[in-house]
């Protein structure tokens, strides 16, 4: 952590702040003040997007713990994600529990889910652990859709809105504030996460898994914890996604969602709290400026009939190459540097 | 027995071709250890490809079918030279996830180019059907087999024989090595990505010949996974004797456990193989056991 020059820490409480001096804070209270009045000036369909880039912020981030930070790379999170939201979604309606059991529960569920995937991390990597997430990938979804007593299968499950303490939140904004203060809890947990021995643990992992185990720290626990943590996040947020779209099916996760997910992270910096956010940011983003501009230049340039449903994973697949590429650090290596120039501002 | 002839006689046909696919994976693996995670969309962008040529330019199948293996090549060489040339040296984790976003772009540019989801290649094969013992076959899955052996052989030829094909398996061998002796490595991985796609192709052909051109074609490619699982990421030996053994567990699973269990569980079969052999054996058949060394 870099500080303007004159600023010295006296204790060491000082010096583990995240937010160390009174500019810090002072942004932090501005970017909170914008995002928590954001309903009163954002039209509905722009909560949407909002809402939307904020659920997706949730399940980047604990695929940047489990890639990001220990480096096993998990092709599934879209599979993990259904988990979620099918245990949340099966919860509510058809047991009738309430909102927030089904929000831990779907976390708890997704994470065993994925431990019991992660296994065979401790013996093999890399590849080997991709495929066999993909496997997970399509034999979850294989399994959601034909449990069809339990969770609806092709035809799908209606998800009662969320509902807390008799208040039931069903407009945007009121899913908004939902949606905002777990976001906030989740992205704070996580960065402190990586500062802890748990988090040091996953990084010794992801540089050298030997030489980590060498130093005593226990692979087949910290893995697991990983994808635990990794799926955990990915549950919450697919409990969220079910009670805020009201009705789903598998086609909700499929596989191109999981590639998605990895573009997000790495466009945005693997192993960085702000990465995540930036990556879904920048990915959710363009899929709006593409929504919007595809149907415009198609009848500009009389493009032929696929166009609109083939700019995406276009442009998507070209960032994904050009920023491993070119900046494989991601948009938070950017950031850091504009952060820099404007501390070190006039040199 | 004779429901069992069919489904075994189906299964190792197409698994032959799962193993052809397949072989195209092993040798990038092999030359240039980069898991080449594109193999679904190359599959499908080849069928694409071989419609356009065969039906809307209407060329006939001579000339047609070396146009499209010459298409493959010129793709495998772009990807390796665009995609997979800047990132040598690079961890195996951007090696993995930039075959992701080549396999995103392929995707796009196939719906971008052929907006159906569906079509069917005009017949390659005579249609009627022949009769192997009480089974009753189609023609295109036994030619299929039988494209795929030849296949199999002139590539162990090449291998064993062909300068370019001993080099090919020095460098998987030893690539320190053999740049020292004077060979382009990168160059070689240019070839490894050539022949692979060469091979994707005429997997493309047969399977679409089988089934037509759908959007299921990309999960023909996932389950050559399966199969390199299987026999081991770094053996062709390997990938040739798994291919029919997930394309056999795969129909006769499929058709003896679907009045079972659910409908369509054919389709995740060779994933539950991938989980338990990962359980088991994740060196798979014949693959080499690493020991890892810091």
């Amino acid at each position: 952590m870099s500080l303007p020059t004159g600023i010295r820490s006296y204790s060491y409480s000082q010096d583990m702040a995240v937010f160390r001096t009174r500019t810090h804070w002072v942004w932090l209270a501005v970017l909170l003040a914008f995002l928590f009045t954001g309903p009163l000036y954002w039209s509905n369909y722009w909560l949407g997007v909002v809402n939307l880039i904020g659920i997706t912020v949730i399940a980047a981030t604990g695929l940047n713990i489990l890639t990001g930070y220990c480096g096993q790379l998990s092709i599934g999170h879209a599979g993990f994600i259904a988990v979620g939201a099918y245990t949340s979604a099966i919860m509510t309606n058809r047991f009738e529990l309430p909102f927030l059991v089904g929000l831990i529960s779907a976390g708890g569920i997704a994470g065993l889910v994925g431990m019991v995937f992660g296994i065979p991390s401790l013996r093999v990597k890399g590849f080997y652990l991709a495929i066999s997430t993909i496997a997970a990938q399509f034999i979850i979804i294989w399994v959601i859709n034909h449990w069809t007593s339990l969770t609806g299968g092709f035809v799908g499950i209606s998800v009662p809105p969320a509902s807390i303490g008799g208040i039931s939140l069903v407009s945007q904004a009121s899913q908004f504030y939902l949606i905002m203060i777990v976001v906030i809890i989740v992205v704070f947990l996580t960065n402190n996460l990586a500062r802890s021995r748990v988090g040091r643990a996953f990084v010794a992992i992801r540089d050298n898994d030997l030489a980590a185990q060498v130093m005593g720290i226990n692979l087949f626990r910290y893995k697991l914890l990983a994808f635990f943590l990794g799926c955990f996040l990915a549950g919450i947020a697919g409990s969220l996604l079910a009670h805020w779209t009201g009705f789903m099916n598998a086609e909700n996760f499929t596989m191109t969602d999981s590639i998605l997910y990895i573009g997000m992270i790495i466009i945005g910096g693997l192993g960085t709290t702000i990465g995540p956010i930036l990556g879904v940011l920048f990915i959710r983003l363009a899929q709006q400026g593409i929504t919007f501009l595809s149907p415009l230049l198609e009848d500009t340039f009389a493009m032929p009939a696929g166009f609109t449903t083939g700019l995406g994973p276009m442009v998507f697949g070209l960032a994904i190459m050009l920023f491993l590429i070119l900046e494989p650090r991601g948009l938070a290596h950017r950031w850091a540097l504009i952060r820099a120039s404007y501390r070190l501002w006039p040199f | 027995m004779a429901e069992f002839g069919q489904f075994a006689i189906t299964g190792v046909t197409v698994g032959m071709v799962y193993a052809l696919i397949a072989l195209g994976f092993v040798l990038i693996w092999k030359s240039s250890g980069v898991a080449n995670l594109t193999l679904g969309q190359l599959v499908l962008v080849f069928s694409w490809f071989t419609y356009g040529m065969l039906v809307q330019a209407g060329f006939p199948v001579w000339l047609g079918m070396p146009l499209v293996v010459l298409f493959a090549v010129g793709v495998g060489w772009l990807v390796e030279r665009i995609a997979l040339r800047p990132l040598i040296g690079q961890p195996i984790l951007s090696l993995i996830t930039v075959t992701l976003g080549v396999a995103f772009f392929i995707e796009g540019m196939v719906s971008f180019i052929w907006p159906k989801s569906v079509a069917a290649l005009p017949r390659l094969f005579p249609d009627e059907p022949v009769h192997v013992g009480a089974a009753v076959v189609s023609q295109e899955y036994l030619w299929a087999a039988v494209i795929s052996v030849v296949l199999f052989v002139l590539l162990t030829l090449f291998f064993k024989r062909h300068r370019m094909g001993i080099v090919m398996r020095a460098v998987a061998d030893d690539q320190m090595a053999v740049q020292a002796c004077g060979i382009p490595v990168a160059q070689i991985f240019s070839r490894s990505w050539m022949f692979a796609c060469a091979l994707a192709a005429v997997g493309g052909v047969l399977m679409s010949s089988i089934g037509g051109i759908t959007f299921g074609l990309v999960e023909t490619g996932l389950k050559a996974f399966s199969v390199v699982i299987l026999g081991g990421l770094d053996s062709f030996l390997g990938a040739i004797v798994a291919g029919p053994i997930i394309g056999l567990a795969e129909n006769v699973g499929g058709g003896y456990l679907t009045p079972l269990t659910w409908p369509g569980v054919r389709e995740i079969i060779p994933f539950v193989i991938i989980v338990i052999v990962m359980f088991i054996r994740p060196h798979g058949l014949f693959g080499e056991r690493r020991i890892e060394r810091i």
